[in-house]
């Protein structure tokens, strides 16, 4: 069976700095990290290859160079083939157009799955899978949240989906486009030690404009149809408050303020 | 005149309505048709609200069929022109909008927080990386205007009555589904903090005793929540956590107890009434949005509280201390 898990390394959100001065996120020395869905979504692409060896996983990312080490990582952990979609002129381009990009390359490939994440940290959007499935005229579902790995066979899916108030579990025929979400709870394995420095170029593609030939016009900030205009931080609503101990006088205050309100 | 149109998701509709907020944002006040598309449901709880209602009438046609529902609006599109289309970012919608832009051809902004007017530009806004900024986003120029927008944020109330015609659609394009719906089941626990009046919410102060929150909660029926500290920890799932990567919340009443209150979490905030926070440190941001900030160990004063309401409520009933 053929997979194509599509991953994407987001920045590390929780560790990013704003400079309210210039206005601007403070970018240097941002720590890149493979989106926590598109972990969960390769790990279950590992495990199905554990069960059957015979299984090729192919991750594909469209990004700056700077990340072929990250992805040597991933092919370090027994992914069969890595490709690298990048190119000057694709950076600023918006979901439409990294779909469109993305989408490009797919057509060309024969698999049984595309293996997704349902969000990424950056952004946020959930657009590219869906539009995916629009572009190869394939079913998409996000909020997965497991995958039956018995039933899973190359011409269907049996998955559960989180839908907030219920879990429902669907049959999907494939291929399709399934994203996972963290929730999952698969796990991507560490890199095996005899791995570590294992060299695993031969097993990494780099496909750029010149083998998608896009007019540059229409990829990229040019080809976008959304644009950034502009960024401002989040401003808080400041409230004048009481400030009280934790001793029986500032519980008396809590507690009054509660009936007050009707809470108690 | 504009047309707008709003998709009604059944599984939320006063979400779906509150759109009509935002189109009173976009173009001001009347001054567009507004029409609401549901499938296979009469749309009941928009007559009256919009002018006319479109229902998709088509028994194969399943809530979770993208595919078929992304063929309907094309062909809604192809007929109506409409100027935009608002789709609220419930799960269904965030999967439904994606697909239809990209069959229209047209940008997509999602999980939109507000709409702004810059330069004569009709900027959406949304929270970015995490809520730790807000991104004021433009179209290019192509309609329609397609938008998800973020569940809880915007309100929509109006006292007018406008006389909503009813427009029955029969699609004519529809292939078979490769979906198919198995069973559904109830979550253990199904109980949805966006539901709750009283959120008691903890975070990295109350990591280690996170579960004495579930005491106060009981006294007050209240529910429990979590900052993304003690989600990342692993001690509570991601369906309670508060903030731009978990729910956007609008209690009446949020308890705080050991939150930092980043901007990621503040983000989840939406028009709550009132906050208590309890902290060791006095100047986290969490107090500045709080009316009442008591200062010290969160777990004493959740045994402190619990133990005042019960001796309270016991006075009251006439029992015996
Ligand atoms: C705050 C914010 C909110 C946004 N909201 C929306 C929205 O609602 N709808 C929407 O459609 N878009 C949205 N976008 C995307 C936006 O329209 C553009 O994608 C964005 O301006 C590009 O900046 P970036 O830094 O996010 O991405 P970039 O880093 O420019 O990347 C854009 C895409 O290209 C890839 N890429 C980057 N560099 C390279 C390279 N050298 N070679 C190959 N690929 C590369 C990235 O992996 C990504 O897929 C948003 C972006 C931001 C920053
Ligand atoms: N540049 C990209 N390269 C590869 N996969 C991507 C890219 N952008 C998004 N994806 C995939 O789409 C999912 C949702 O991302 P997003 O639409 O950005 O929220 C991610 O979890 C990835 O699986």
């Amino acid at each position: 069976m053929n997979i194509i898990c599509l991953v994407k390394f987001v920045p590390d959100v929780d560790n990013f700095m704003y400079d309210y001065d210039r206005n601007v996120l403070v970018r240097e020395n941002v720590k890149m990290i493979l989106n926590p869905d598109d972990a969960a979504a390769l790990a279950f692409a590992l495990k199905v290859k554990d069960r059957h060896p015979s299984t090729f996983i192919e991750v594909v990312s469209m990004a700056p160079k700077s990340i072929i080490g990250q992805l040597e990582d991933l092919l370090r952990r027994n992914v069969d083939k890595a490709t690298l979609i990048s190119d000057k002129n694709y950076v600023g381009s918006d979901t439409y157009i990294t779909s469109k990009i993305l989408a490009k390359y797919l057509k060309a490939k024969s698999f049984d799955c595309i293996l997704t994440g349902t969000h990424a940290l950056d952004g946020d959007t959930s657009h590219v899978p869906a539009q995916l499935g629009e572009l190869l005229s394939l079913a998409q579902l996000s909020n997965v949240i497991k995958i039956d790995e018995s039933k899973f066979d190359g011409t269907q899916a049996v998955v559960d989906v989180d839908r907030e108030k219920v879990i429902s579990s669907y049959r999907v025929g494939l291929p399709a486009i399934l994203s996972v979400q963290k929730e999952s709870k698969y796990k991507l394995p560490h890199i095996k030690f005899k791995n570590l420095n294992l060299n695993v170029s031969a097993n990494m593609t780099i496909v750029s404009n010149s083998d998608l030939n896009f007019d540059v016009n229409e990829v990229g900030i040019e080809g976008s149809l959304t644009k950034v205009s502009r960024t401002y931080p989040k401003k808080m609503e400041k409230k004048e408050h009481i400030v009280v101990n934790n001793d029986d006088e500032g519980i008396e205050v809590v507690y009054q303020f509660l009936k007050s309100k009707g809470y108690v | 005149m504009k047309k707008s149109l709003i998709y009604l998701d059944q599984e939320n509709i006063q979400n779906s309505i509150d759109l009509l907020a935002v189109i009173d944002l976009m173009y001001g006040k009347g001054n567009s048709t507004t029409y609401a598309v549901c499938l296979n449901h009469l749309g009941e709880e928009v007559t009256g609200l919009v002018d006319y209602i479109i229902n998709i009438k088509d028994e194969r046609i399943e809530n979770h069929d993208l595919v078929n529902l992304t063929n309907c609006l094309d062909e809604l599109q192809k007929t109506y022109a409409f100027d935009s289309i608002l789709i609220p970012a419930t799960q269904t919608g965030r999967m439904l909008a994606p697909r239809l832009s990209m069959r229209l051809h047209v940008g997509l902004v999602a999980d939109v927080t507000a709409i702004e007017h810059q330069n004569g530009n009709l900027e959406m806004v949304r929270p970015a990386f995490s809520g730790k900024i807000m991104a004021g986003i433009v179209n290019k120029g192509r309609l329609p205007i397609m938008m998800s927008v973020r569940q809880n944020v915007f309100n929509y109330n109006s006292d007018e009555s406008k006389n909503t015609e009813k427009i029955e659609f029969l699609p004519t394009n529809i292939q078979p589904s490769t979906i198919q719906l198995l069973d559904s089941k109830e979550k253990e626990r199904s109980l949805d903090i966006r539901d709750s009046e009283i959120l008691i919410s903890g975070g990295g102060g109350v990591q280690d005793n996170f579960h004495c929150l579930d005491m106060l909660a009981q006294q007050l029926d209240a529910q429990v929540s979590a900052s993304r500290r003690i989600v990342d920890s692993g001690l509570a799932s991601r369906r309670i956590q508060v903030g731009q990567s978990g729910k956007t919340v609008s209690p009446r009443l949020y308890i705080a107890l050991g939150i930092y209150g980043s901007l990621q979490h503040i983000e989840g905030l939406n028009n709550v009434e009132n906050i208590i926070s309890v902290n060791i440190d006095k100047d986290a941001p969490i107090c500045s949005l709080s009316d009442i900030v008591v200062v010290g160990d969160a777990v004493e004063f959740i045994e402190r509280l619990v133990k005042k309401i019960k001796n309270n409520r016991k006075i009251e009933t006439g029992e015996n201390l």
